[in-house]
């Protein structure tokens, strides 16, 4: 009963922050100086050529209308115009983009793979890198590794990403010649590939992250070390090992775990400059695209689908909470 | 052409060249003027593109006729243009460039014979009618639309795809196709010439998926294409060649990668490796590889510039009440320092200063300098017109966009007016924002605008009907300026309606002295765009228009 309360607050909670999202990203467009149907309108527009797309785009509705609109589409589908020269976009319909002739669906199903290629590969390594250097830095403080390791992680948090993409880049692509430079290939397609072309993004994206997950490793792991439990357990004659990894690990990773939920929530959603850099089409450059083209449809779209990740991650984390601390 | 700024897919105009090279007025591969190899066939050439996305349907294409396009679609008429020498409009599908009569209202095209398109299906004057036809559409209206408003009868007219035909485009046979048009019109030829005229099989090309498997007419058909990823063209084993000498066909395969980063594309063909000796780079050179090529002789010698031709200039608001006066607009004439512009853009090799409208490269420009003041100017002039004009501590706000090149400019503007007593309040931009204050409705905002502009087809027309007419004012148009004068008008309906093109080059060259005279616009100087290509690609030049390479010649060594 109070995990089923538990789950349904959740839910609607989860709702009602897509629909404010979905709400302020149509509000935030709107006040933007940009007239999509305009853009639309190709070369030499006339004003009764400029209303005609406006209606045809279905934009020619009040603000309110076309999102109510916009969320009906996602059960119903829509149409836009009438007769045989129409646009049918199926539910769930998340809008069709005029610029690419595609429906938001199409796109996102064509750069999700992408995106979570980079992102979650990516995750993987800067949470067992970025814990890993945290724990060995905390177990040797003062030492020449504990500097060396945090050193590495100052350049780290410090460096903009595009730079250490540019420099790996340089370094592996050009200079060394032993990694590619730029595209992506699909699992599907060759799963030796997919993963060759994302070595250099993962380690991009992995270095800097990896640089914050260790600095806060090495710190939640010394509070740890200095706690009474830890001595107790020390005292009762457990192996090292097992008091750092079964004990003081596990309630460091409780904020750890919470961090890395967000991070990769809000990293699904796009990682812009590592796909920029490496010439990815991923969420992020979809985005970013449809920014610089006043793309409505496809912005609302991928912004309604980052807010699901981030919702959606911010909800594992707090199951993922419930099992590693029983207290909560 | 597009202004960068308004146009989705655009390549950047702002990104000019720091030159290695002979500085020479034509394009340059590092060492003179290029020769034209004849075209070996074969091999597969690699386009690394910035881009995300291909329009691969015509009616919405902006591409010029002989970038993409041009290796994809044929037209009735296209571009001939050489390393050196004036660009022609010639034949490609027609048999000539068009036989006007009445006045230049009728136009009249017969087709070849023996073109067809890629699934094998010959090209008929149906064809080409039918794609024009669909431009109409509200779905596909996003193309250069050259003919829309020139073609008579189309009000009210959404296209083909409800059985509506356009009686104004007659078909008689389906080799012979007639423009009825609403007035006289001299560039009818070189409209025709632009992407939205190419021919569509009638009554198979869906608004919504037409562009995803597009039946072409030109050398390559398309295999595939992926948003953001690539699209791979094959020889279209139906186009034939003895149809059309201005192709030359020569790579059995092209690859076009989408989604390039341009530092990475650079240095890429700054590389030279494997993957990249069979490439050329759709991307201007950033600036800061175009310092690394100066210092490497094979990539040196690899690298083309164009000569200079698009226009930078400061649109001036004729309807800003603080400059209603025409001596206040001369002195922003005479006030302007255009050697500090060429700086800013990125040094002498990059641009040129600027004192006409029509640009090099087009038939018809007439060299002039309505207001010589030197390339640094002449505040002391523009503060005697200011006085004489009763104006004092004038403040004027300049609209630019914020890209780096764009603000330089505009900060190199900004002191030479300061120079003349002139305050100018920059007002930096995203391109959106930028487009939507000075084309849209309200004249309110700006006092000058920062632009710049590339005709889409070598005509005097584009230089100045676009930017000046006053039909052009608001609603997404591109006359910044809002220029309401009605010598101007009629000199541009007359240019227009001049069949004959030498005596029409004349009539727009009035013009552009007449839009000079008004002091509506100050030119500020030519650019200059360049491009790197890998060892080796062959017959990768750039003529005299456009400041683009000319794709449809290129072939790889065999």
């Amino acid at each position: 009963m109070k995990t089923m309360r538990f789950l349904l607050t959740k839910l609607a909670g989860m709702i009602a922050v897509l629909l404010l999202v979905s709400l302020a990203t149509y509000l935030i467009f709107y006040i933007l100086p940009a007239d999509p149907a305009r853009t639309e309108c190709g070369r030499l527009c006339t004003p009764s050529e400029l209303r005609a797309v406006r209606a045809f785009m279905g934009l020619a509705q009040p603000v309110w209308r076309q999102y109510l609109d916009f969320l009906a589409a996602i059960f119903a589908g829509r149409t836009y115009g009438t007769g045989p020269g129409s646009i049918v976009c199926s539910a769930p319909c998340l809008g069709y983009s005029f610029q690419q002739n595609r429906t938001v669906l199409s796109l996102i199903g064509q750069t999700l793979p992408v995106t979570a290629s980079i992102a979650l590969g990516a995750a993987a390594a800067w949470l067992v890198a970025g814990t890993a250097a945290g724990v060995i830095s905390a177990l040797r403080r003062g030492t020449a590794t504990d500097r060396v390791v945090m050193t590495t992680a100052i350049v780290g948090v410090s460096a903009p990403s595009y730079l250490v993409g540019l420099l790996a880049i340089l370094l592996f692509g050009f200079k060394l010649n032993i990694l590619p430079v730029s595209g992506y290939v699909s699992l599907l397609q060759s799963p030796a590939q997919w993963a060759f072309h994302l070595i250099l993004p993962w380690c991009t994206l992995a270095f800097i992250s990896a640089a914050i997950y260790g600095r806060l490793t090495r710190s939640q792991m010394l509070d740890a070390l200095g706690e009474d439990y830890v001595r107790t357990a020390r005292a009762k004659g457990l192996l090292e090992r097992r008091v750092v990894v079964r004990h003081a690990l596990r309630n460091v990773m409780i904020p750890i775990i919470t961090m890395f939920g967000l991070d990769v929530g809000a990293l699904l959603g796009g990682a812009v400059i590592t796909e920029k850099v490496y010439s990815m089409y991923g969420l992020g450059a979809l985005l970013i695209g449809a920014v610089q083209t006043t793309d409505l449809s496809t912005i609302s779209g991928v912004t309604l689908l980052a807010a699901v990740f981030v919702v959606v991650a911010n909800f594992l984390v707090d199951l993922t909470y419930k099992l590693l601390d029983p207290r909560v | 052409m597009r202004k960068h700024i308004l146009l989705p897919g655009a390549a950047a105009v702002a990104l000019t060249a720091l030159l290695a090279a002979c500085g020479g007025a034509n394009n340059t591969s590092g060492s003179g003027t290029p020769t034209i190899a004849p075209a070996d066939k074969g091999g597969t050439l690699t386009i690394l593109d910035s881009e995300t996305t291909l329009t691969l349907d015509p009616a919405q294409s902006w591409s010029l006729a002989v970038t993409s396009s041009g290796l994809l679609w044929r037209r009735l008429t296209t571009w001939k243009i050489a390393p050196t020498g004036a660009p022609e409009v010639v034949p490609d599908l027609a048999t000539s460039d068009g036989t006007p009569s009445d006045g230049g209202r009728v136009w009249t095209y017969h087709l070849k014979s023996g073109i067809y398109f890629s699934n094998g299906q010959p090209i008929t004057s149906y064809d080409v009618k039918y794609g024009i036809e669909r431009t109409y559409a509200p779905a596909l209206s996003g193309g250069l639309n050259y003919q829309k408003p020139l073609i008579a009868g189309t009000a009210g007219y959404t296209g083909p795809f409800s059985g509506k035909q356009l009686s104004s485009i007659v078909t008689p046979n389906s080799k012979t196709i007639i423009f009825h048009l609403n007035k006289p019109y001299g560039d009818w030829p070189w409209v025709v010439s632009t992407t939205s005229m190419a021919p569509v099989p009638e009554g198979k090309a869906p608004a919504a998926t037409f562009g995803d498997h597009p039946i072409t007419s030109g050398p390559y058909a398309v295999q595939s294409y992926t948003p953001g990823n690539s699209a791979i063209l094959v020889r279209n084993k139906y186009w034939n060649a003895a149809t059309d000498p201005n192709r030359s066909g020569g790579p059995d395969k092209i690859i076009w990668e989408l989604n390039q980063d341009p530092t990475v594309e650079a240095q890429t063909l700054i590389a030279d490796g494997p993957n990249a000796e069979n490439s050329f780079g759709a991307d201007f050179v950033p600036p800061a590889q175009l310092a690394q090529v100066e210092n490497d002789p094979s990539a040196k010698a690899r690298l083309v510039t164009s000569p200079a031709s698009p226009l930078e200039y400061v649109a001036v608001n004729m309807q800003s009440p603080k400059l209603k006066n025409l001596k206040v607009r001369e002195a922003l004439e005479y006030a302007i320092n255009r050697q500090s512009v060429v700086v800013a853009s990125g040094g002498p090799i990059a641009a040129e200063p600027a004192t006409t409208l029509i640009t090099p490269g087009i038939a018809g420009r007439e060299p002039y300098n309505l207001y010589p003041a030197g390339s640094a100017g002449e505040p002391a002039k523009a503060k005697t017109l200011l006085t004489q004009a009763g104006v004092h501590n004038l403040t004027i706000t300049l609209a630019t966009p914020n890209d780096p090149i764009s603000t330089a400019i505009s900060q190199a503007i900004q002191q030479a007016y300061s120079a003349a007593g002139i305050k100018v309040v920059i007002k930096s931009l995203s391109e959106n924002a930028w487009g939507a204050l000075v084309t849209g409705n309200s004249a309110s905002g700006y006092d000058l605008a920062l632009s710049s502009w590339q005709p889409d087809f070598p005509s005097a027309m584009d230089n100045i009907e676009p930017l000046f007419a006053s039909d052009m004012i608001g609603n997404g148009n591109y006359n910044v300026s809002r220029l309401d004068d009605p010598k101007v008008d009629a000199l541009i309906d007359r240019a227009e309606g001049t069949i004959n093109q030498a005596a029409a080059g004349k009539i727009w060259a009035q013009a552009d002295k007449a839009v000079m005279a008004d002091a509506a616009v100050v030119p500020l100087v030519y650019n200059r765009n360049s491009f790197l290509r890998g060892s080796n690609v062959q017959n990768f030049y750039i003529g005299e228009f456009p400041a683009y390479p000319v794709y449809t010649a290129v072939s790889l060594k065999q």
